[in-house]
């Protein structure tokens, strides 16, 4: 008999809030954490609006965490102030993180290209780049290892259970929440810490997205820029941050009387395995996630209350992920919230899903939906309930929550009240 | 109950070889994979690599557009993953359905080439060297191929698996060690147990070899055993997959399977932790002191083999055959341990007269695994 998992822990840290409390306060309010991009000089570049982080001082966090001092990357500090406050939140005792499972999901690592540019005019690039950065030239590493978050906070917390590193580009987060729920329901665990950190806000980031045409190019109107469903959006707009959730079985969380922010019921997961710069257009891969994460869940369509939408604001994902929810939940779809968080954060990449399992999460706890906001008029073909005209009361029992990643990885989380 | 998990398709791109038999019998006849840096590399301490030679992706997917899109991890992905199905006799939609069959995949930090870098760096530098943000802006990204997004993403090689062999199912895809790579096959051997479905293809890739990888490995610490020893691990590049089903339905469409994989177990180590002690638990877990032979971790890194000699001690494990594939083939980091379960599936299967094989996948990272293979059942698959 598989075994019942429970939320219990909660933390973020992103552009509309680096505490669980700001993030949700400005969700419900529908405040954009979008605006121009002051990390680095991106007057060069065709896109020059972000979400980034304002309100978590790194330097606090690389005091709590020394281990990390070597670390150049924003994200890797995220993730530790994000997981900390998840950690603070479930009040667990050292015994509990000693056997339990650590799944953390990253985007990418990319070379910082200021160590690079010395070499710009050595006519054997390579060896010029392996004998003076290799005699320790540079001082500080090219790349951070992907694992070095997972490494950090196993470290710190003694996580010995099994510490996974996930890199399901913008699924990880939602991947590593379910694969951690699918290892407790399967009693490999009593508890879980699971989440997301990602920034791609550095020049390469910023200039690989560029390339592919999926972001917005509204830079004088930032807070207008991500319009998930609506009509005239052009597309997602990139942003950066962490979340984190610790999860339990429910055995674990009643003995220790913990507090229950809602059950996660079902998982699931899919590949488009169409082309990894567009999602399929018939949106199959995102539908097969839904189906399977109501048949883990055990769940009819008709007991899904809201979604949780992807919603990127670019204009594929819309479209599909609007005929993947009617195709997936039928006629339901019709009657209950969906909503885009991106609206306000934009896109967290890795970050996103987790970030969104933790609005999942607060809308059945707090039993309010946040908006999606900046829709004027909806695309003729986004013809559902995106919650348009500000955050509403709640009054269901289910969310689902969608996140699909580049590259064809589909992944859906679905949580219910719990009690 | 559980069902029981057999390996049923091997597809290899490796330095020795690209089949099992054949690294294994290059094994035996004493060959190594590993030749000298053939470049100015005087500042790097491990002073080999082991590359793949001959590798020809478009012998494998003829006139396949989508390869130019893709980095070398993804292309060794992409051929291992198809020698490994066809191997199995699995195609998506003819055996099973697509989104029947799961897909869990690990790969390591996905480097650009060098020649790619270039032509970011070279526009993006000012005349005294430092990064002008304004020229990479305006000019390089106007001269860099739109696809750069695709050979660097991590989780890129395995979405192309995906495509190329149109798998739909329930995935993952983890980075950057051999642990993780064994973390993605144990991913799909719960799959399969847990009956979400009848097959899955699990495997790794990476490529070490290339020069900012092997920077990045003397950053980590990852050659300091060349430096104190004079011998250390030698980086290596390819893939590897295997196709694992669920035993009863393998036999049901008749398939022979190499082995059945009757157990594994996986342990986190701390960084500063007593590795020795991690590596005695993994092994002491399976339940068993004596094999036909083990498919050792160790790859040169004094450290590191060192504790497995020691935990073999420990676990008192003891074996007619010890072999130490890396030593061979190089160490293919995030790619290993698929190469490892996959020799090991072809000993039980093929060269070790039924005897039980465990295959370490112990190396650099904190996780640590062991699997043991078996000759399936009479009369089972």
């Amino acid at each position: 008999m598989p075994r019942r998992v429970v939320i219990t822990g909660l933390g973020v840290v992103s552009p509309v809030g680096s505490s669980v409390e700001a993030f949700w306060d400005s969700l419900i309010l529908g405040k954009s954490g979008i605006g121009p991009i002051t990390l680095f000089d991106a007057g060069g570049f065709p896109i020059r609006i972000a979400g980034e982080v304002k309100d978590l001082a790194l330097e606090s966090v690389a005091e709590a965490f020394p281990e990390a001092a070597a670390c150049r990357d924003r994200k890797v500090f995220f993730a530790l102030a994000a997981a900390s406050q998840a950690l603070c939140d479930a009040k667990l005792s050292d015994d509990d993180l000693g056997r339990a499972l650590l799944h953390v999901g990253v985007g990418l690592e990319a070379f910082c290209l200021d160590d690079l540019t010395p070499y710009a005019d050595c006519p054997d690039l390579g060896s010029a780049i392996v004998n003076s950065v290799a005699e320790g030239q540079t001082g500080r590493p090219l790349q951070t290892p992907l694992d070095v978050t997972c490494r950090i906070l196993g470290d710190r917390y003694g996580f010995l259970g099994g510490r996974y590193t996930n890199c399901s580009a913008c699924a990880a987060g939602t991947q590593v929440i379910g694969e951690a729920w699918q290892m407790l329901r399967e009693g490999l665990a009593e508890f879980a810490l699971a989440g997301a950190t990602d920034s791609m806000l550095n020049p390469l980031g910023l200039g690989g997205f560029s390339l592919l045409r999926v972001l917005s190019d509204e830079n004088d109107t930032p807070q207008r820029a991500c319009r998930p469903f609506d009509a005239s959006r052009k597309g997602t707009v990139l942003s950066e941050g962490a979340a984190f959730v610790t999860l339990e079985t429910l055995d674990h969380a009643l003995m220790r009387r913990a507090k229950v922010y809602a059950e996660l019921v079902g998982y699931g997961s899919s590949l488009d395995a169409y082309r990894v710069s567009d999602p399929d257009n018939t949106g199959q891969g995102a539908v097969q996630s839904m189906s399977k994460a109501l048949a883990a869940a055990g769940l009819g369509a008709d007991q899904i209350d809201c979604v949780n939408a992807h919603g990127t604001g670019t204009v594929k994902n819309d479209v599909v992920e609007t005929a993947a929810i009617k195709e997936a939940l039928g006629p339901r779809a019709y009657d209950i919230p969906v909503h885009a968080v991106k609206s306000m954060t934009g896109h967290m990449v890795a970050a996103s899903g987790a970030a969104e399992a933790v609005a999942a999460a607060l809308t059945i706890h707090k039993s309010m939906v946040p908006p999606t906001i900046n829709i004027d008029k909806p695309d003729e073909q986004c013809d559902l309930d995106y919650v348009a005209d500000g955050a509403r009361s709640f009054s269901g029992d289910t969310v689902l929550s969608n996140s699909f990643g580049f590259g064809g990885q589909n992944a859906t989380l679905i949580f219910r009240r719990y009690g | 109950m559980t069902r029981s998990v057999v390996v049923t398709g091997v597809g290899l791109v490796t330095p020795l070889g690209q089949s099992a038999g054949e690294i294994l019998d290059r094994i035996a006849a004493g060959n190594t994979a590993a030749s000298k840096i053939p470049y100015d590399a005087g500042a790097l301490l491990c002073p080999y690599y082991a590359p793949v030679s001959r590798f020809d992706p478009d012998a494998f997917f003829p006139e396949n557009k989508t390869l130019r899109l893709m980095n070398r991890d993804a292309q060794m992905a992409v051929v291992a993953a198809h020698i490994a199905m066809e191997d199995a006799g699995v195609r998506a939609d003819h055996t099973y359905p697509s989104e029947q069959i799961a897909l869990y995949g690990s790969t390591g930090v996905s480097n650009m080439a060098v020649e790619e870098m270039s032509r970011i760096i070279e526009y993006a530098a000012a005349d005294d060297g430092s990064l002008d943000l304004r020229r990479f802006g305006q000019i390089a990204l106007k001269r860099v191929r739109p696809v750069m997004s695709f050979r660097i993403l991590a989780n890129m090689p395995i979405c192309f698996v995906s495509i190329f062999e149109n798998i739909r199912g329930q995935n993952a895809v983890y980075t950057p060690w051999e642990g993780q790579g064994a973390q993605a096959i144990a991913s799909g051997i719960r799959a399969i147990q847990r009956g979400d479905v009848p097959c899955a293809l699990v495997g790794s890739c990476d490529v070490k070899t290339r020069e900012l990888s092997l920077v990045n490995l003397q950053q980590l610490g990852v050659f300091s055993s060349w430096e104190h020893h004079g011998r250390g691990c030698i980086p290596a590049e390819g893939a590897g997959f295997l196709v694992l089903e669920d035993q009863q339905k393998a036999a049901e469409r008749g398939k022979r399977a190499y082995a059945r994989i009757a157990d594994y177990a996986i342990r986190s180590t701390e960084s500063s932790g007593d590795l020795k002690s991690t590596l005695t638990s993994v092994m002491l877990s399976l339940q068993r002191t004596s094999y036909g032979a083990v498919i050792a971790g160790g790859d040169g890194d004094a450290a590191i083999d060192g504790s497995e000699r020691q935990a073999f001690e420990q676990a008192g494990v003891n074996a007619v055959e010890f072999l130490r594939p890396k030593s061979h083939v190089g160490n293919l980091f995030a790619a290993a341990a698929p190469v490892q379960v996959a020799l090991a599936a072809e000993l039980v299967s093929h060269r070790n007269a039924g005897r039980p094989v465990l295959a370490n996948c112990f190396g650099f990272g904190t996780e640590q695994a062991s699997f043991l293979l078996e000759t399936p059942c009479r009369g089972e698959s």
